[in-house]
């Protein structure tokens, strides 16, 4: 199994709810995440607020935080390979990183999609 | 003096600001000391003052008071603490990693959340490090106020919980997240807290009935999470020797027996001392020694001197009628709790509206009892709380019918527990004061403002919202806007009355506040002296000594504070209902 790497920019917290404004990007990640982790995918986040050592120690992630600054992050590695960069994976990316085959049919019966047809 | 009585190792002292408790606890830890006991006097009050009352530099680290053998007193100042907290994660990258990302690292370590979790991580050492507190017999806590107190306090039940039940690791503890290994230590502080042999809890209050009530609730919620064994202390009650022949101190004694009286049940069966209001500032180890000695107020019978007449110095209603000029704006009033804020608030209030022109009047006191001192209503004149529950309710509501929409179960289940954490209610909080303050461009809005710790926390929040307000503003290329931090920098937007009371520490600790009130880029309008003897004419021989002691400190204010200075005299009765309120502004002393 793949080990999905996850450089956040600084946060207060993973799902930004700390932040004066709630950012809708990290409240999905936050979820999109949590899925993938109940599927069995191995992922680790690191919040450049509270480990910043993390960053530091790691040649690819401070290379590409020299390179590209602290507003291209988020940085995603697969099995420490640069995968993803500047926003979050969806499930599709993550299921296919971590070979999770089954992907759930999209939210059927939501009120937004019943009928089959989405809006 | 029942809560001097066999003491257990830590006791903590905590009440609304300007009750005494510093003093109390500084008394008693001298007391205890004086038998022989190895003590240890803790202050965890952004604005302590426990090195000013043994006239001693304290500040972060543990001090000998040389004054009395066995005593070390410490202070633990929350930002300092934040200080070294950051230092920790910052000081390892910095120089390794780009500068401007050690500088968001710092930034984004600067807020509130980071303040309050540094603090009590210092606290929660303090209960459970054996090595550190070893050598002390006794530990004496001076709390910080009391709506603060109960966020220290709760936190660790809260906290504790969390940590179980949190198994996945993604949620929000904020800065909390590099401590998660410090479970065993939570666990250890909680048990701690709610042992009756290791703990007392010490409620200190005065007797008005705003002040009991108010004990009352904070005796409610801290038996809830485990405190059950406490102890009452009445401080500065009037003797009823001093009704004979002084109408104002006939109508104190009064007043404060039906206080009394009227104790709340659950607070009316603890144990209670009372604490006689003596001729004397608390300050210095005379005055500390004297205040728990029963003989002590005795050994002062010379008469004062006639206190000076309050001379020229303006009522609040002069202030208002300048006020009144501008037609609208914000209009706060700062200072230490326990000063009359709240009141002093509602008599501009009422004021204002009385001059025909429309008010808000708010409050975001995690402890107010506005609504309960606005005793009926104006035209003109609204009134509102920000009430911390609600407001955090209705973030949580907000945030999950938004940004929550489209998440399914699962993904709904993990926002509402980040929406649990500790920071969500400071930013509520943020949240409804920015809105309020908003109105101020139609008209009067007048807002007290919480405990001076507290406050400076929500103007450090105002100012990191201006900087992200600013960034994403300068991003979407909007070029003009007025964050709150521009509109309370603004003389012509907002106007700050500092009150304080005409003694030596509440003088010292406003002229602290304005300090940091200027640092903040905020320069206050006018000073106001609450709760004046002077002002009011006593002639019972103690009130009139306390009223002399007032005007050294009343010349402080004049002379080196305050652009522009009001003198509100003692009431004879409390301040509660529009005529009475009016009464005051108007310097009057009997309604």
């Amino acid at each position: 199994m793949k080990t999905i790497h996850i450089f956040d920019p600084a946060l207060c917290c993973s799902t930004g709810v700390c932040g004066t404004e709630v950012d809708q990007a990290l409240v999905n990640a936050a979820a999109d995440l949590d899925w993938a982790r109940q599927q069995g995918a191995r992922i680790e986040r690191y919040n450049l607020a509270q480990q910043p050592l993390a960053f530091a120690g790691n040649a690819v992630v401070k290379a590409f935080l020299e390179r590209s600054g602290q507003d291209a992050l988020p940085l995603v590695l697969v099995d420490g390979e640069m995968a993803l960069a500047g926003r979050y994976p969806t499930r599709a990316e993550l299921a296919r990183w971590a070979g999770i085959s089954a992907l759930p049919v999209q939210a059927v019966g939501s009120d937004c999609c019943s009928g089959g047809k989405c809006c | 003096m029942d809560f001097l009585e066999q003491p257990p190792r830590f006791l903590f002292f905590t009440g609304k600001g300007g009750v005494g408790k510093t003093s109390l606890a500084c008394a008693t830890a001298v007391r205890l000391a004086d038998s022989g006991r190895r003590v240890l006097l803790v202050s965890t009050d952004p604005a302590s003052n426990v090195g000013q009352v043994f006239d001693t530099q304290i500040g972060n680290r543990l001090v000998t008071i040389d004054a009395v053998p066995g005593l070390t007193a410490l202070e633990i100042d929350p930002e300092a603490a934040a200080g070294a907290y950051r230092e920790r994660i910052v000081g390892p990258v910095r120089g390794v990693l780009p500068e401007d990302v050690v500088r968001g690292i710092e930034e984004q370590l600067s807020g509130a959340c980071t303040t309050e979790i540094a603090a009590f991580d210092e606290f929660t050492g303090l209960l459970t490090d054996d090595a550190l507190i070893a050598g002390f017999d006794h530990i004496v806590f001076d709390t910080a106020p009391t709506g603060h107190t109960i966020r220290l306090l709760q936190l660790p039940g809260a906290w504790s919980g969390f940590l179980e039940s949190n198994d996945n690791g993604a949620s929000c503890l904020g800065p909390l997240a590099g401590l998660e290994k410090q479970r065993q230590q939570y666990r250890a502080a909680v048990a701690a807290l709610a042992d009756p042999l290791r703990t007392r809890l010490v409620l200190v209050a005065r007797a008005q009935a705003s002040t009991l009530r108010e004990v009352a609730r904070t005796h409610d919620e801290l038996a809830a999470i485990g405190l059950q064994r406490q102890y009452l202390v009445i401080n500065g009650v009037l003797p009823a020797a001093e009704a004979a022949g002084d109408a104002l101190a006939a109508a104190i004694v009064a007043r404060e027996a039906r206080a009394l009286a009227a104790l709340p049940g659950a607070v009316a069966a603890l144990p209670r001392t009372q604490v006689p209001l003596k001729p004397f500032n608390l300050v210095g180890l005379p005055a500390l020694r004297a205040l728990l000695d029963d003989n002590a107020g005795a050994l002062s019978t010379t008469p004062a001197a006639p206190a000076n007449a309050p001379g020229a110095l303006p009522a609040l209603a002069t202030l208002v009628d300048e006020l009144a000029t501008a037609g609208h704006g914000l209009v706060m009033l700062m200072g230490k709790g326990g000063v009359g804020k709240t009141t002093l608030a509602a008599a501009v209030a009422v004021e204002l509206a009385r001059r025909g022109l429309p008010v808000h009047l708010t409050t975001s006191d995690p402890a107010a009892h506005l609504t309960e001192t606005l005793e009926g209503s104006l035209q003109q004149l609204t009134v509102s709380r920000i009430d911390p529950h609600a407001e955090t309710e209705r973030y949580r509501a907000e945030v999950l019918t938004t940004k929550g929409k489209d998440l399914d179960a699962h993904g709904r289940a993990l926002l509402e527990e980040d929406l649990r954490s500790p920071c969500t209610e400071e930013i509520a909080v943020f949240q409804a004061f920015s809105r309020i303050i908003r109105e101020a461009g139609r008209k009067f809005v007048v807002m007290d403002t919480a405990p001076t710790g507290h406050t400076l926390l929500l103007l450090d929040a105002t100012g990191a919202y201006h900087r992200e307000m600013a960034r994403h503003m300068d991003k979407s290329g909007i070029t003009h806007y007025t964050t709150p931090m521009m509109q309370l920098q603004d003389p012509a937007q907002t106007r700050v009355l500092i009150v304080t009371l005409a003694e030596t520490t509440p003088v010292l600790e406003a002229a602290r506040l304005q300090d940091d009130l200027r640092r903040a880029g905020i320069e206050p309008w006018a000073w106001v002296i609450n709760n004046s003897l002077a002002a009011a004419s006593p002639t019972s021989p103690l009130l009139m000594r306390r009223a002399a002691a007032e005007w050294a400190q009343i010349d402080a204010v004049r002379n080196l504070h305050a652009q522009r200075l009001a003198l509100v005299p003692l009431q004879a009765e409390e301040p509660v209902g529009i005529a009475r309120l009016q009464a005051l502004a108007a310097g009057q002393r009997h309604s």
